[in-house]
């Protein structure tokens, strides 16, 4: 079957993000970029199944602008067969990242759609699960171990509790959590042989898709600093501060 | 705790801007090779030298290698990194496709090679080596021994060593006893070599060492060495590694830094003899040497980059949270806004970009060579070759034990601690301006052969280029206070060169009084040179609005420290070099 | 304005996390109704009934409701959406899960884990792992929101006398199929990825007591460190140092006990988001970065701490 990995471009998770004086958004010029750890992960497990030959065929896919092809060239480094870019000037909201990617699932009607969780830079963790409900799929989410077996997939996911297990009926759509796998170093030969693989852009208007803002973002402020820290007399202070000024207990 | 981060942004601004890496590989016919690929392949490596190599930095230095009853065995977890980093193929970068090659620009590999040196040193000399020893057979071996032994050692996965020093033979090459006996259709050889690189390990199923030796009718002296391959194991009719060859280490030494590289003493014929083959013509040894000598030395010299570079970035990181101090508002100082905190962490960082365009700069002529139209041209690159080179060697190395002093100096007592990591940097470093030609030979080699020789004609090209470039910059406002120093320096290297030229041909010990004053006289030029050309650049980029402003800004603000705190350094060496060599050499021995 | 929030429960009783998500409803504003959708989860209808200020709980009882199958949970939610302005849910990964597809469904963004309310349509939330915090409006006719729980003070769970509602429709996708669960692991956390740690100094004075650390360790689900001091005094084995040379944690809260602080062990901790420090010596330097400082013999502290939590 074919699979389809959504993959986003985000900062390079090394870099101490800084806020803009203006407080509009955080500093992101000329700021190191890289694929979302997630997304690693998913390009890698789509990869696993390919070896293993579940798979025959994985399709990378990333919105966002031109840049972005260096994120799919680098999935294609990494074993991804071909790549689709969906060029819009900025990042969509995930409503409208999912809309786009349910054309492309429309069109090349993948067995199994990965993604990453979440992005690093949003945090949002939605656009899976939005995919799957425009598409129809059920979905694992939180993907801590994945098998496909015969006509099915099964998810063992990362929850509160503990791990939960899920069998979901293909097709079907899976996000990654951190433990899935450990994402392999893309090979000097390969970095130079994704330059060839194949790189199709698309527009939203040839997805007939149109972009739509739900969520303003108003302004961005950095965390309140460190205070000063405090004397607590006794255990009974110390339990009450945890539990009800820091949350943390 | 030291960890490393690919300074990414600075090595592709140099590539693009200062080496025009786009340009290179259109005159070099490599239509498939552009930036573009430069920063995906760079961005890989990077990865992996951080995540791989660089955490076992200082396992290594408290886990050395210990020689055991069946050889060596390296740091614990060397070998998985090392076979890791032959599965994702970066041994092959720069080497031919038939032989199994990449075929990629060497400027491109040396931009590569400054993370694996810069990640963990000791570790990154053993592909160092194997470079070496790859190349000599590439460059001189026949065919039939050359499709025996070359595709392993591109791929990586046999490494290779060179194994050229002897007790009584260490920068007198000419002196070595090492023998080679004829023996069928292979020779034998019995000798021993000491401070053989990685001679010894189980990383990997063989390992291949380049040895030179004498034959039985040699003439005598540097006429009469010859190189041979002499494996660790002797290969079966598949190729493969199966009789244990008679060549051991017998002891590794316990050195002041790089305390992970197996520094070995080996033994050859304690047991009748190794087998070895004859690589080329007998008793061309040593031009076959000097073939791989501008590399290999230029190799050290990116070493000194990359170490400063290491030493660099953990200075800054501990700058920024070490607390000292209260301003009279009550806020807490961290010392990195201390004047003299920031005199030392600027040193490095202009340093360290200096030594970044020159060592770029120097790997693209090698480049540019290959690509030439015709032979002038090409004897041009290659002139610019052997000039670079022990300028390249000489100056990076030694300004690398500056800058990894700095290093711990910023740390203040915590530096001194080795816990804290900045005192490995600083001890790793130490090898770098002895090994592949102390810097005295270095200066010789730059004063005697590369200007001597050729009565100052090569220096004087380069001189003349650096001059356009200072009129260039003097002519844009912004540039006027880098001009004026750039021209300054260039003065004191024409009148260094001058001194040379005149006193040189009369005195006999005047090259090597004022050697290496001469040549780091031309290291700070250069340095100054490349970081202004950058600047440069910079200043241009900003001003057309592309890029970001803040970054090409501190590229300028670098290069003008560079300008007033090192290119005056120039007047100095220039001062020492006019005023003669006399007081070096006229103290009676017995006087010491 | 009138909101729904999806009570979190496990079928037995409420997840007070609920009660975080209902504070914030709170906050917004207007009626509000709770959700209560699982199997046999009758109980937990009648706790969330007793809560302040829900004007209905929804009782939504059948075994497709069982396992809080996403498929499921999104389309009752969906057909429900219409009479309300805003859907909350507290952000544990229940809600992470089923939430997103009902913002979809309903062709509406979500906006994830609010940390504050500002009006009925903007409010606060962390992005990029926390280091800067957005203030963003929703201009959706409904409004998705989860809700980080730790950030609101739990809403009354007593005073409330609401009426409870039966749902008759069961959604049922049939697409996905709860297989098993692992519930808690039973080892403590991993050092590297806790949520909490408490590490011990050369002030433990033994290996043996470390066991003191262990107890407090279990009753907050912690990963045990220790400083080098303790390490090299043999009272513990390499793999559990915090430092320099050990581990680096960033836990959300770090209690450091019969510490110094020592800078090589700070910079293994000093991103912690709450540091706790519990020392003898009211000079220790640990007490410079710790939030909450606490001058005490640890031998009376620790024992007390544990009975207490």
């Amino acid at each position: 079957m074919k699979l389809l990995v959504c993959v986003k471009r985000v900062i390079d998770y090394n870099v101490k993000v800084r806020v803009k004086a203006d407080n509009s958004d955080v500093d992101l010029a000329n700021v190191k970029m890289a694929l979302n750890p997630f997304c690693e992960i998913a390009v890698e497990e789509a990869i696993r199944l390919k070896e293993a030959g579940v798979a025959s065929e994985v399709i990378v896919v990333s919105v966002g602008p031109k840049a972005v092809q260096e994120q799919l060239r680098t999935a294609m480094a990494l074993g991804a067969d071909r790549a689709i870019q969906i060029d819009t000037d900025t990042m969509p909201e995930p409503l409208d990242v999912a809309k786009l990617l349910a054309r492309v699932v429309e069109q090349e009607q993948p067995g199994l759609v990965i993604l990453g969780k979440q992005s690093i830079d949003s945090d949002n963790n939605q656009t899976g699960q939005m995919l799957a409900a425009l598409t129809g799929r059920p979905q694992g989410t939180f993907a801590y171990a994945l098998k496909v077996e015969g006509d099915k997939a099964v998810v063992t996911r990362e929850v509160d509790g503990g791990l939960r297990t899920l069998s979901l009926q293909l097709p079907a759509i899976v996000t990654t959590d951190l433990r899935l796998n450990e994402p392999r170093y893309a090979k000097l030969p390969d970095i130079m042989k994704a330059k060839k693989k194949p790189l199709e852009v698309k527009t939203p208007a040839d997805l007939g898709v149109e972009l739509k803002r739900h969520i303003i973002q108003l302004k961005v402020e950095a965390p309140a600093a460190r205070k000063a820290g405090i004397r607590v007399d006794s255990v009974d202070a110390l339990i009450d501060k945890l539990k009800h000024e820091a949350k943390v207990i | 705790m030291s960890e490393y981060l690919h300074p990414y942004r600075d090595v592709t601004f140099a590539l693009r801007e200062l080496v025009d890496f786009d340009a290179l590989c259109e005159s070099a016919g490599l239509n498939e090779v552009n930036a573009e690929l430069a920063d995906a392949i760079l961005e890989e490596a990077g990865k992996f030298g951080s995540d791989v190599w660089a955490p076992l930095n200082r396992q290594g230095d408290l886990h050395p290698p210990r020689v055991e009853s069946d050889g060596v065995q390296e740091t614990p977890g060397f070998a998985d990194a090392y076979r890791s980093f032959v599965e994702s193929g970066w041994p092959t970068l720069t080497f031919p496709e038939s032989f199994g090659g990449q075929a990629l620009p060497n400027v491109l590999g040396t931009a590569v090679n400054e993370i694996w040196q810069s990640a963990n040193l000791a570790f990154g000399l053993c592909p160092l080596l194997t470079q070496g020893a790859t190349e000599a057979i590439l460059h001189h071996a026949d065919e039939a021994l050359k499709a025996i032994w070359l595709p392993k050692l591109v791929s990586g996965e046999w490494t290779g060593t060179m194994n050229l020093t002897e007790p009584n033979a260490g920068s007198d090459l000419a002196a070595i006893t090492t023998r080679a006996v004829p023996n069928g259709d292979h020779y034998l050889i019995t000798g021993q070599k000491i401070f053989i690189t990685w001679g010894d390990h189980r990383m990997t199923p063989n390992i291949v060492h380049l040895v030179l030796a004498r034959l039985p009718d040699a003439p005598a002296g540097v006429k009469g060495i010859s190189l041979f391959i002499v494996p660790k194991f002797l290969l079966d009719e598949q190729g493969e590694p199966s009789v244990r060859n008679d060549a051991y280490c017998v002891s590794i030494e316990h050195k002041l830094g790089i305390h992970a590289s197996p520094t070995c003493t080996m033994s050859f014929g304690d047991n009748g003899g190794a087998v070895g083959y004859l690589v080329g013509e007998p008793h061309q040894g040593l031009p076959y040497m000097f073939t791989m000598m501008n590399h290999a030395r230029q190799s050290v010299g990116l070493q000194g980059l990359a170490i400063s570079e290491r030493s660099y970035q953990q200075a800054v990181a501990y700058a920024r949270e070490r607390v000292q101090g209260t301003t009279k508002d009550g806020r807490k100082i961290a010392i990195i806004e201390f004047p003299d905190v920031r005199r030392m962490l600027m040193q490095m960082r202009a340093s360290i970009e200096a030594m970044r365009g020159l060592a770029l700069l120097a790997a693209a002529e090698t480049d540019r060579a290959k690509a030439s139209d015709d032979e002038v041209q090409a004897s041009r690159h290659h002139e610019r070759i052997e000039l670079f080179t022990p300028i390249v060697k000489g100056w990076l190395t030694e300004l690398s034990q500056e800058v990894t002093y700095l290093g711990v100096q910023v740390h203040g007592g915590m530096g001194f601690i080795e816990e804290t990591g900045s005192a490995q940097h600083y001890r790793d470093a130490r090898i770098l301006t002895i090994y592949e030609g102390t810097t005295g030979i270095q200066s010789l080699d730059l004063v005697g052969r590369k200007i001597l020789r050729n009565q100052g004609v090569a220096i004087n090209g380069l001189l003349d280029e650096i001059d356009d470039c200072a009129r260039q910059l003097a002519s844009e406002p912004e540039m006027s206070v880098l001009a004026e120093r750039l021209s300054k320096a260039l003065d004191a290297g024409r009148q260094a060169t001058g001194w040379l030229l005149e006193e040189g041909a009369r005195t006999a010990w005047a090259p090597g009084a004022v050697g290496v004053p001469f040549m780091m006289l031309m290291g700070y030029l250069c340095g100054g040179w490349v970081s202004c050309r950058m600047a440069q650049r910079a200043a241009e980029r900003a001003a057309s609005g592309e890029g970001d402003t803040e970054f090409l800004h501190a590229k300028v603000t670098t290069a003008r420290f560079y300008c007033e705190h090192l290119l005056p350094r120039t007047q100095g060496l220039l001062e020492t070099i006019l005023s003669g060599s006399e007081s070096v050499m006229s103290l009676p021995e017995a006087q010491f | 304005m009138s909101i729904l929030v999806i009570a979190e429960h496990n079928n037995q009783a409420l997840n007070p996390t609920t009660l975080s998500a209902l504070s914030a409803a709170q906050r917004i504003g207007g009626e509000i109704d709770l959700l209560v959708a699982g199997s046999g989860c009758r109980a937990v209808a009648d706790e969330a009934a007793k809560a302040a200020g829900v004007g209905k709980v929804l009782l939504a009882d059948a075994q497709a409701y069982e396992h809080a199958l996403a498929e499921n949970l999104a389309a009752l939610v969906v057909e429900l959406a219409g009479r309300y302005s805003h859907i909350l849910a507290p952000a544990g990964t229940t809600a992470k899960d089923f939430m997103p597809r009902v913002a979809a469904l309903l062709d509406v963004g979500q906006v994830s884990e609010i940390i504050a309310v500002e009006s009925a349509d903007t409010f606060k939330r962390p992005i990029y792992a926390g280091n800067a915090i957005a203030t963003v409006r929703s201009d959706d006719p409904i409004k998705v929101i989860t809700v980080r729980a730790s950030a609101f003070d739990p809403a009354a769970a007593e005073g409330g006398n609401a009426a409870i509602e039966t749902l008759s429709q069961v959604c049922d996708a049939g697409s996905s199929a709860f297989v098993g669960e692992e519930l808690v692991r039973s080892e403590r956390p991993d050092l590297s990825a806790a949520r909490v740690v408490i590490s011990g100094g050369r002030g433990l004075g033994s290996g043996e007591n470390f066991a003191l650390l262990e107890k407090v360790a279990d009753k907050l689900g912690a990963a045990v460190g220790a400083s080098r001091a303790a390490v090299d005094a043999g009272f513990v084995s390499n793999d559990m140092q915090v430092g320099q040379t050990g581990k680096i944690v960033a836990p959300e809260l770090y209690i450091a006990v019969g510490i110094s602080g020592a800078i090589q062990h700070l910079a293994g901790m000093k991103d912690s988001k709450v540091i706790v420090a519990i020392n003898k010596d009211e000079e220790a330097p640990i007490f410079q970065v710790a939030d909450y400082g606490l001058v005490a013999d640890l031998f009376e502290a620790l024992p007390e701490l544990e009975a207490k939590l």
